[in-house]
């Protein structure tokens, strides 16, 4: 499959701190990719970044095979992107709001506005400022997705949603992936939006991607073992992250599981027990 | 299909949930020989997961033996061959009663009266369904 994104080395800072340092990501058609980092981690700056809304001061980055900064009118109206805050005109009426925004698209589905309007209950008559922060949300994604774009870029974009709704989006994602082709990143804080609908996850901490894999390898990798001693010896844990001992017994949590290694203790007299963790906690070990 | 119980949320991947429920209907047999699936687009709407794990769990169940795909129809539960099928329940019971036991070992109780409470348990359940 082709690169849709690849960022090089990419560097960022506002004033004295450093945002993004040296950052390299690729991104494969049809992935769907939950982003996930703390507040203030940069999630916004790489996406906007990539979206050349922030100028790149350091790195290059290319999107379909061009350098966003000269990305040319075709593949800018193969993208869609839900902001993190609303920044629409107040006054505008929804309908209004979608006239406008087709204008600056060579490709609009009419049909699939129309279809997310009436599902998601949007009333087109209704201005900008009337709306709830939640009910803007939904407009904003609906907007993102009129030109049937071929990469998504959402930030937190179920952060206003109720649960309802929530479902709602997230269902609309998965039909989304169910058609080919289509990549979609979506940075959130909230763990279990990504369980159901990402098939790889990214953790952005100290300024990198520091984890980058699918979803499924993630929960088989990072894990809890906890061992049994009979001896009381003192065990040299492969890609250890954390351990804690309580008399004959070790719980720790390590980020890769070294089979053969595993395999080796029984001649050892120790007993082990894996725990898999749910997405929240392996997100915690890894960015604690 | 209706009947699968997926908890996101969970450490175990979701390829692996759909994977050992749908496994376990057929051993069980409340999915019979010739029954087709929904589809991978089918399912991962109704369960709201991304397809590529639907895809992943059938293509898993169809190297194991207990899928088909058949042109025009999709995928289809495979004809269970005497062999597969109780390795099947061998394996699946294997895994329950590997849980119990560290589940056990970990409560500090020993093989033995775990074994004990095993047979009571047994023997407890055959007179209640004798008296039914």
């Amino acid at each position: 499959m082709s690169q849709v994104i690849s960022i090089n080395n990419l560097s960022k800072a506002y004033k004295k701190q450093q945002v993004l340092n040296n950052l390299s990501w690729e991104i494969r058609a049809g992935d769907v990719i939950g982003l996930l980092g703390k507040n203030g981690a940069g999630k916004s700056t790489l996406l906007k970044s990539i979206l050349n809304i922030e100028v790149v001061e350091q790195g290059t980055i290319e999107i379909f095979g061009e350098n966003n900064q000269q990305l040319s009118c075709t593949n800018k109206n193969k993208i869609g992107y839900v902001p993190q805050e609303n920044d629409e005109i107040p006054w505008l009426s929804i309908n209004d709001l979608v006239t406008l925004r087709k204008r600056f698209y060579d490709q609009w589905s009419d049909e699939k506005v129309a279809g997310l309007m009436q599902r998601w209950d949007i009333d087109g008559s209704k201005q900008v400022s009337e709306l709830s922060p939640g009910q803007m949300q939904k407009v904003l994604i609906m907007l993102a997705l009129g030109p049937l774009p071929q990469l998504l870029i959402l930030d937190e974009p179920a952060a206003a949603l109720d649960p309802i709704a929530r479902r709602e989006f997230l269902k609309e994602l998965v039909e989304l992936a169910c058609e080919e082709e289509i990549s979609i990143i979506f940075s959130t804080h909230i763990t279990s939006d990504i369980e159901r609908v990402a098939n790889k996850v990214a953790v952005l901490d100290k300024g990198k991607i520091c984890y980058f894999d699918e979803l499924d390898n993630f929960k088989e990798s990072v894990v809890n073992l906890s061992f049994t001693h009979t001896k009381g010896q003192a065990l040299a844990i492969p890609h250890l992250l954390r351990s804690e001992c309580q008399g004959n017994q070790t719980h720790c949590v390590v980020s890769a599981v070294d089979q053969s290694w595993l395999d080796q203790l029984a001649s050892q007299d120790v007993s082990y027990h894996i725990n898999q963790l749910g997405l929240e906690d392996i997100f915690m070990e890894l960015t604690r | 299909m209706q009947s699968l119980n997926i908890s996101p949320s969970s450490g175990i991947p979701i390829y692996k949930q759909v994977l050992s429920q749908v496994e376990r209907m057929i051993i069980n047999g409340h999915l019979s020989c010739g029954e087709t699936l929904p589809s991978v687009r089918q399912l991962a709407s109704t369960l709201q997961v991304n397809p590529m794990t639907i895809s992943k769990a059938y293509g898993l169940l169809e190297e194991r033996g207990y899928l088909t795909r058949l042109r025009g129809r999709g995928m289809v539960v495979a004809e269970q061959t005497q062999t597969v099928s109780e390795q099947g329940k061998v394996a699946m019971l294997s895994e329950m009663i590997d849980q119990l036991i560290n589940e056990a070992s970990l409560m500090g109780v020993d093989q033995e009266s775990l074994l004990r409470l095993m047979n009571q348990r047994i023997k407890d359940s055959t007179n209640s369904t004798d008296e039914e």
